[in-house]
């Protein structure tokens, strides 16, 4: 095990941070902030049976932003080195200038910073990043290897990687405010490909999210994660193509959750909401889902790859209730919108790494369980289809359009499920898509594990979840007609 | 370092990359390359007739692969002072403990790695490099004004942007390989919005990336390209699920082909993961169908004198008139193939080299896309699709899509909420027409094409 690297307050002292914020605001800017930030990646690939990658890679340096009305200025640099910290800020400030004249801001560093003292969410002793070793790495991959390859002679070839993050930061704005925080994320991911006669299926499983190193003894196993990919590669050899139209459609829980991510999180973000971009702006107050939804957003889920104690502003993550039954209630928000539509900021201001600025982000995402059971949504329906396992998905959040592979699905016919589909999609309206529900399950599940959101070019982890949700009229896209 | 006035020069990253080099032999690597990157970028996003953000990037990071024991360890990082790189190649020596030793694990060498392309490519343009912080706020802010002035039915403009990089790019082995090459690119894009009926709006996007500013489209035709898009799709509705004639639009035809770019992949293909194992040589698509990855095509965003480990690129015909000719390979899934890497090794600093492609495109045929369009009774016009929805181990493709209902060779409405789906081995035999309307915005392009049938998901 290496040496832990020197903690980032030495490496940015106050008196370093409190200057940088300074230059940042010497063209007029009203507000700025100074992230550092400290990242080492590991990762480990089994492919073919052979241990093809074992990689290190530290990510490490300092973002400065400065703000002044609406516009934003942002530069960063690679390391610690304080000159180029200082030229990263004089960058940064020039946003000032570019800026028509507005209400002259404050001047002069903060002298005392408010360091925040927000709880952890959930206590994280033994972190898996720290726990497990390269050789215990390589053990977990081995033991997903075998049990893949034993489950069925159908599976003919296997991929497992094992991925850590342990991300450390630091944040401290002309507000005063002063935060620091850490994650520790991993995940391994089994692939299995099944081969027979002409045919040939994938299916993968993963494991993992803000986990302790035992997690992978007891609650998730790599024979019980290979055991997944390898029965859902061998499942779709026998499958059918889907029906194409447009008909009930039931959505697992946990994962199934992507959907609401997309569908109704993304037009919740105070980006587009303030810029007007979102369908959703304005609608506050109106019912944009079927009575009876409750949609939430939280960085406080325990375990999950979405949740941290305080966002990448410094700000305290929080639950925020976006959707109660049926009802717009309320936004997401990062600071800079926040501030410019006179919100407060939810927790939801988050950065891929100090190259990047601040966006409007979800963090853990999921609909309120329901009264209904998960076997009597399915067993209601006379033709539709059970999504079990979902793929990716995505939206264009100006004109709502969005999509969803479906990977493994089940047709539903006289309310059993009869036969195993592939290759499904889903698509739709996102104006609609909550309104379409006619029933919720009592089962949430929250998949802290999976989920990687894109936005302009930034990916975050998070989290996504639902209890089992019926849909009527979804389009679903498939050759057989 | 970032923050500097320029980036580094491939001849500054050749000279880190030897000592990385130096230093994994010290800690007791038998071979090793190294490869590094600088660049630094400056990107400009407005709304409203005003600057939104301001954006400077610089990137300076080197990767060191060791070889030990025939295993493979890998590390990678921005801090490239002696301490920083002897760090990194300690590491890599370290990791490979834990990989597996494979005969194919290597470093082409010089006679491998063949001759660098003499000719000048044109990658770096000093216009773009000189186009100042100013000027790309001018041009954003006429690409905004411009979106909304073309059409009265644009009700707003969700952001234009303009960007502009430079960078350098080297690697270097053990076996005395080494090479360095610069390039510039320059980007913009506009995303114009339409109100149509029950508050919904519809959106048209328009932008394109080149290497030298003077390829970079007038800025009027991509805002009106953007606006046209967004009102023509005022009032787009479902129409009834049917096996029709499909036109694919240049930009989805480019979507479909990077989607399928996987099954050429020599390392798929020893998996037996492509649906293309087995089929070399065979007759796999029409005969209008050639498809080329070229990675020496002067100008082009994908092209550079070599690929991630040093190897030439070249031309490379991957179907040849509906003939399957070839895979495409890395060094080190040639060696297990018994084949030369066709310059395909792609990589950045922070990864191992990977299979991929440099300019990947279908050639022109001769129709024109309006002639193309005659041809169809009653079918799909497809020019916009969702992002999921492509099997790679399969071929199966199954998109959300958006486009025109097509009645006697005539666009009559607009459509949404239905998907197209097919299995890419039957729509590229039964690609009937191929238009003459290839156009570079990327590095992956095809032209309009029409597919003899496809299903339509809808009502």
């Amino acid at each position: 095990m290496d040496p832990a690297p020197p903690p980032l307050s030495s490496l940015l002292p106050r008196e370093l941070v409190a200057e940088l914020l300074d230059l940042a605001r010497s063209g007029g800017a009203t507000f700025a902030d100074v992230f550092g930030e400290h990242a080492v990646l590991t990762g480990f690939a089994l492919d073919e049976s052979r241990l093809k990658t074992a990689s290190h890679s530290v990510l490490q340096g300092v973002g400065v932003r400065a703000i002044r009305g609406e516009q934003t200025g942002y530069a960063y640099a690679d390391g610690f080195a304080p000159d180029a910290l200082r030229e990263a800020a004089r960058v940064a400030a020039r946003i000032a200038r570019e800026a028509p004249p507005a209400a002259t801001g404050a001047t002069g560093a903060p002298r005392a910073f408010r360091v925040a003292d927000a709880p952890a969410p959930f206590e994280l002793r033994d972190p898996a990043t720290l726990a497990l070793d390269e050789a215990a790495k390589v053990s977990l991959l081995r033991r997903a290897d075998d049990a893949a390859r034993s489950h069925d002679p159908r599976v003919r070839e296997v991929s497992a990687s094992f991925s850590t993050s342990a991300r450390e930061f630091l944040v401290a704005n002309s507000d005063g405010d002063w935060a620091e925080d850490r994650t520790h994320l991993s995940r391994l991911v089994v692939s299995a490909l099944a081969l027979e006669s002409e045919q040939r299926q994938e299916a993968f499983a993963t494991a993992g999210g803000c986990v302790e190193g035992a997690y992978y003894a007891s609650e998730r196993t790599p024979e019980a994660v290979a055991l997944e990919a390898a029965s859902g590669a061998v499942l779709l050899l026998g499958a059918r193509e889907p029906e194409a139209g447009s008909y009930p459609v039931v959505v697992c829980n946990g994962w199934g959750g992507v959907m609401v991510h997309e569908c109704f999180g993304h037009s919740m973000e105070g980006d587009t909401v303030r810029k007007q971009t979102s369908i959703r702006a304005g609608q506050l107050g109106q019912a944009v889902a079927a009575p009876g939804v409750t949609i939430v957003d939280s960085g406080l889920v325990p375990w999950s790859r979405g949740s941290f104690r305080v966002d990448d502003e410094g700000t305290p993550a929080q639950r925020t209730v976006l959707v109660r039954d049926g009802i717009l209630v309320g936004y997401l928000w990062d600071r800079l919108n926040a501030t410019l539509t006179g919100h407060r900021p939810t927790g939801n201001g988050r950065r891929a790494s100090y190259r990047d600025y601040p966006l409007c982000r979800m963090t853990n995402t999921w609909i309120e369980p329901g009264s209904h059971s998960p076997d009597a949504l399915i067993g209601e329906v006379k033709r539709g289809l059970y999504c079990k396992k979902l793929g990716g998905g995505s939206v264009n959040p100006a004109d709502g359009n969005f999509s969803f592979q479906v990977t493994e699905a089940w047709q539903i016919e006289d309310g059993r499920l009869t036969h195993p589909v592939r290759n499904a999609t889903l698509a739709g309206n996102g104006n609609d898509a909550m309104l379409r529900i006619d029933g919720v399950g009592s089962d949430l599940a929250i998949d802290g594990t999976t989920g990687s959101c894109g936005k302009d070019g930034q990916w975050k982890p998070v989290g996504v979840g639902q209890p089992t949700v019926r849909f009527t009229g979804i389009t679903v896209g498939g050759t057989a007609l | 370092v970032s923050g500097a006035a320029r980036h580094a020069s491939p001849a500054e990253l050749l000279a880190s990359c030897e000592r990385a080099l130096e230093r994994a032999h010290a800690h007791g690597a038998e071979q090793a390359d190294a490869c590094a990157e600088g660049s630094r970028a400056f990107t400009v996003r407005v709304h409203g007739g005003a600057v939104d953000t301001l954006k400077q990037s610089g990137t300076l990071g080197l990767g060191v692969r060791a070889i030990v024991g025939g295993a493979v360890g890998f590390a990678s990082g921005t801090d490239l002072s002696p301490a920083g790189l002897d760090d990194l190649a300690r590491r890599a020596v370290a990791l490979a403990r834990f990989a597996t030793p494979d005969e194919a694990n290597g470093v082409p060498d010089a006679a491998a790695a063949g001759t660098p392309a003499p000719a000048d490519l044109g990658l770096h343009d000093p216009a773009a490099v000189e186009l100042s912080p100013d000027r790309k706020i001018e041009m954003a802010l006429e690409l905004e004004r411009l979106a909304r002035a073309a059409d009265p039915r644009v009700t707003r403009v969700d952001g234009a942007s303009v960007s502009s990089a430079g960078g350098a790019f080297a690697t270097a082995n053990s076996r005395g390989v080494a090479r360095g090459w610069e390039g510039t690119s320059v980007s913009a894009w506009v995303v114009a919005l339409a109100a149509d009926r029950d508050g919904r709006q519809q959106t048209g996007v328009e932008g394109m990336s080149v290497r030298r500013l003077a390829d970079l489209a007038p800025l009027e035709r991509m805002a009106s390209q953007a606006a046209k898009r967004a009102v023509d799709r005022i009032g787009a509705r479902p129409v009834p699920s049917a096996r029709v004639p499909v036109v694919m639009h240049p930009d989805v035809a480019g979507a479909w082909i990077s989607e399928m770019a996987e099954a050429w992949s020599g390392e798929s293909v020893l998996k037996r993961s492509s649906w293309l194992t087995g089929k070399l040589g065979e007759t796999i698509a029409s005969p209008l169908v050639t498809l080329v990855d070229d990675g020496t095509l002067p100008r082009r965003v994908g092209s550079s004198p070599c690929d991630g480990e040093g190897v030439r690129t070249r031309r490379n015909v991957l179907v040849d008139r509906g003939r399957l000719a070839m895979f495409l390979y890395d060094h080190y899934h040639a060696r297990r193939a018994g084949t030369a890497s066709t310059g395909n090794g792609l990589r950045g600093w922070a990864s191992t080299p990977g299979i991929g492609t440099h300019n990947l495109y279908l050639e022109p045929g001769g129709e024109s896309p309006e002639a193309i369009l005659r041809r169809v009774d009653r079918g799909f016009y497809y020019d916009d699709q969702g992002s999921f929805g492509f099997n790679p181990v399969t071929g199966d493709y199954s998109f959300q899509a958006q486009g025109y209902w097509i009645e006697r060779g005539e666009r009559v409405h607009p459509v949404d909420g239905v998907t197209v789906a097919g299995n890419s081995l039957d729509m590229l035999r039964a690609i009937a027409a191929v238009g003459d309307d290839l156009a570079w915005k990327s590095s992956i392009a095809a032209p309009t094409l029409l597919i003899s049938e496809m299903t339509v998901s809808g009502s």
